[in-house]
């Protein structure tokens, strides 16, 4: 490494020459060899690079039948019509043999199975069959469900149903359940200030809190309960006001409140008030349908597990 | 130091233009990194979204990643390699003004880039997010900074081209290469701000990596390589600790990078081949980045004691370290299996800023307290200061990268466990709650490295006020290094 324009330099630290080349004044270098380490480092690095490309499909070749090199290794799995396949190392067949063969995949197979075959009832009976369906069930909703429902399914108060309390806008049944996942479902109340007085908003809301007990309005309440039964409340919500499933009208007479926030407050005023909100403005809301984004196993989990959370 | 006679270096050098390209360093620096603890803050606080699409995640995302890359280091790289090149050179700065040129297309590009993605302009290609009109601008400057670097090494006084010089020019042609295709596409009409990318499907995709990763490779590691080579021996007076290492890791790192990219789509729509071929080759790559690293650190031997005494070398041994921690974490996360469980979680994130925070940001910054009291012809105001900006920047990485490490990891892990049943045992919002912790600390980390650089920013706005004040100033360099 002898330079035309500069001399060697022996280190007086390490001894080491320098190759002769300076820059810049002082920068210079030294003629120390590759560190062996460092050699044998990527003497094996590139070992297994070989090794790597000899086992798995690793460069394409147009001289090849499949358009690349297709490795030494091999995996075995049953393809759908049933037969044993054996082929180069490939994700796709990789993914079947594991879900083939992996431990959990093959015990998690069998409880689904296990699961669709069983009616409700007996599962609920079933300590195991619960568990799992708990277990399942939790990882499910918590990915398609709980963004509104909440984590618990507890719901949001004026935007989303609440699932486990003993209220069921569109039925209660699992077959209702499975419906309302499968489908989809979409709620509407009209609005009302179009139609209703100011006054018989009012009124009509003083009546709906007396069927809970929450209004002690007696002129209003007789006032609101005419115009319940006249002016369009009773087509939807029934003369009985108890609501009826084929329009998921709401149940007025128990204490369970979906939309207006009248168990938030004490203050007879707020409860008027969020009353008064839901008849005037009415109501729109949809929950989509599941039926093409999950597999019929996984909605007969998804209801079972509903409707466990709602016993408990 | 030999280089005692300052007047007439003023008139050897344009020193001008590092100037500016300096300045600009900090000022991006401090953009693009308070963006980035901003956003890293909205996903530890997400109330800080306010609501303001402009300000969401998703359009500062990008503003931060440029920030960094292309304000922070592309400024802090066309500073010290026209710095670099002139002084190895022994010659001034080839096309007198050109390099002006590049100093405000540069920086116009990133200006115009960046309010455009928060407004929603984007072509969606992360690292080379600037639609049509910006990239032919940066094509232009880039060619431009390529023909200045070949005419100014074309004028050197030295029979030879140091060896920061290859790196650099490696750099700048790689890019070039990289920029151009990656970026082509069809404008919508010469008025329009939308684009569509000249490839679709999983061509797109590998052609977007390989430009992704060998922004990486060319931009974030060969240029600072190149930096390393000149600031790490000139710093602590000794020479480099091989020539042929540094041939034999050159080349290969430079052979080796362009093969590895498909390694960000692993496990995705993509021939199998295409993975194995990038996971191989990611994993040869080991031993030529370390090689800079022992070349760096190893240069030091005889002159250890500078460790303790000069804050300057602490930053560039320290950043020599992060470098060798991500170049062996790399490769590590390229392999399929390992990247079953590292892809899209934080550990990627994590990865990425041991070497952007750790790697490339110190080494900048190491060289950037190196060359401004050269560059103003001062000292430093203050050598304390430094040492609080290292301890402030270090603290602060390994905060970062252990949260991430945590949330990344223990995200993997819980998105793959299993009950008994063979059940996911988690859903993935429970995966994110169990992230919220390790996301405050990573956002303090951001916040103590960002700390540290509005000290350094208050360090040089006084060496240069104080550089200013007195004209007749020392004329030799009297900083704790030389």
């Amino acid at each position: 490494m002898a330079d035309q324009d500069g001399k060697k330099i022996k280190d007086p630290l390490t001894g080491v020459e320098t190759t002769g080349h300076v820059w810049d004044d002082n920068i210079r270098e030294f003629d120390n060899p590759l560190p062996r380490w460092w050699l044998w480092a990527f003497y094996m690095s590139v070992i297994f690079t070989l090794w790597y490309w000899v086992v798995y499909p690793a460069w394409p070749s147009g001289l090849l039948e499949k358009g690349y090199t297709l490795g030494t290794k091999t995996i075995t799995y049953d393809s759908d019509a049933g037969e044993t396949k054996t082929t180069h190392w490939n994700t796709r067949a990789l993914l079947a043999h594991q879900m083939q063969t992996n431990k959990s995949e093959l015990i998690r197979q069998k409880m689904v199975k296990e699961i669709a075959e069983t009616p409700f009832d007996t599962i609920a009976a079933d300590p195991q069959q619960s568990k799992f369906v708990l277990a399942y069930g939790k990882s499910i909703f918590g990915d398609y469900c709980a963004a509104c429902h909440q984590r618990g399914g507890q719901g949001v108060i004026g935007h989303y149903p609440n699932l486990i309390d003993d209220a069921w806008l569109w039925g209660s049944d699992v077959s209702d359940i499975e419906t309302s996942i499968r489908k989809g479902r979409k709620g509407n109340m009209p609005a009302h200030k179009g139609s209703l007085t100011a006054d018989e908003i009012e009124q009509a809301a003083h009546y709906v809190l007396s069927l809970s007990k929450q209004s002690s309005d007696v002129v209003a309440i007789e006032k609101g309960k005419a115009i319940f039964n006249t002016k369009g409340c009773s087509g939807c919500h029934m003369p009985t006001a108890m609501g009826m499933k084929a329009l998921g009208s709401a149940n007025l007479t128990d204490h369970i409140w979906t939309q207006a926030d009248v168990n938030g407050t004490d203050d007879a005023g707020k409860k008027l008030a969020a009353v008064k909100q839901v008849i005037t403005e009415g109501i729109q809301r949809e929950m989509p349908a599941w039926e093409s984004r999950l597999k019929d196993d996984e909605i007969k989990i998804l209801v079972s597990y509903i409707k466990l959370l709602s016993q408990n | 130091m030999a280089h005692s006679a300052a007047a007439p270096q003023v008139e050897q050098y344009n020193y001008d233009i590092v100037k500016k390209f300096a300045i600009m360093t900090i000022v991006w620096g401090i953009v693009g990194m308070t963006t980035g603890v901003y956003i890293a803050s909205e996903l530890a606080w997400p109330v800080l979204n306010f609501d303001i699409a402009q300000i969401t995640f998703g359009r500062l995302r990008p503003l931060h990643t440029s920030g960094v890359i292309f304000g922070f280091g592309g400024n802090a790289l066309f500073a010290t390699s026209f710095y670099i090149v002139q002084r190895t050179s022994q010659a001034r700065l080839w096309g007198g003004g050109l390099a002006e040129f590049c100093f405000w297309g540069w920086n116009a590009a990133l200006i115009i880039a960046g309010i455009g993605y928060l407004i929603g302009i984007t072509q969606a290609r992360e690292y080379a997010e600037p639609e049509w009109y910006v990239d032919l601008l940066i094509a232009i400057v880039w060619v431009t900074y390529f023909i200045i670097y070949v005419g100014t090494i074309a004028r050197r006084s030295q029979p030879h081209i140091y060896v920061a010089n290859w790196f650099f020019i490696a750099f700048i042609l790689a890019v070039a290469l990289l920029h151009i295709f990656n970026n082509l596409a069809v404008p919508l009409s010469f008025t329009s701000t939308k684009s569509y990318s000249l490839f679709s499907g999983a061509q797109d995709a590998m052609t977007q990596w390989w430009y992704g990763h060998n922004a990486v490779g060319f931009f974030l590691t060969a240029a600072f390589l190149g930096m390393m080579y000149y600031f790490v021996p000139k710093q602590a007076g000794r020479p480099v600790y091989s020539y042929r290492l540094s041939i034999v890791h050159f080349w290969a790192l430079s052979f080796m990078y362009m093969w590895v990219g498909t390694h960000h789509l692993h496990w995705t729509a993509i021939p199998d081949w295409t993975s194995s071929l990038a996971a191989a080759f990611s994993i040869l790559l080991l031993m030529p980045s370390w090689g800079g690293m022992i070349n760096g650190i190893m240069t030091l031997s005889g002159a250890w004691d500078k460790l303790r005494t000069d804050p300057i070398m602490m930053f560039l041994i320290t950043s020599l370290s992060f470098y060798g921690m991500s170049t062996f974490e790399g490769p590590m996360m390229a392999l399929k299996s390992v990247n079953a469980l590292s892809h899209y979680t934080d550990w990627t994130v994590g990865h990425v800023h041991s070497g952007a925070l750790g790697w490339v940001a110190m080494v900048s910054i190491g060289s950037l307290y190196h060359m401004m009291p050269r560059l103003w012809n001062t000292t430093m105001y203050s050598i304390s200061l430094i040492y609080v900006h290292f301890f402030l920047a270090t603290i602060g990485i390994l905060l970062y990268i252990t949260a991430l490490w945590v949330s990344g990891i223990g995200q993997g892990l819980m998105l793959r466990a299993f009950d008994n049943f063979g059940n996911l045992k988690y859903s993935f919002i429970e995966t994110v709650i169990f992230m919220e912790g390790p996301l405050i600390a990573r956002a303090v980390g951001g916040m103590f490295f960002v700390t540290g650089m509005l000290f350094m920013a208050y360090n040089m706005w006084m060496t240069i006020i104080l550089a200013k004040s007195r004209p007749e100033s020392g004329s030799s360099v009297a900083i704790a290094s030389t």
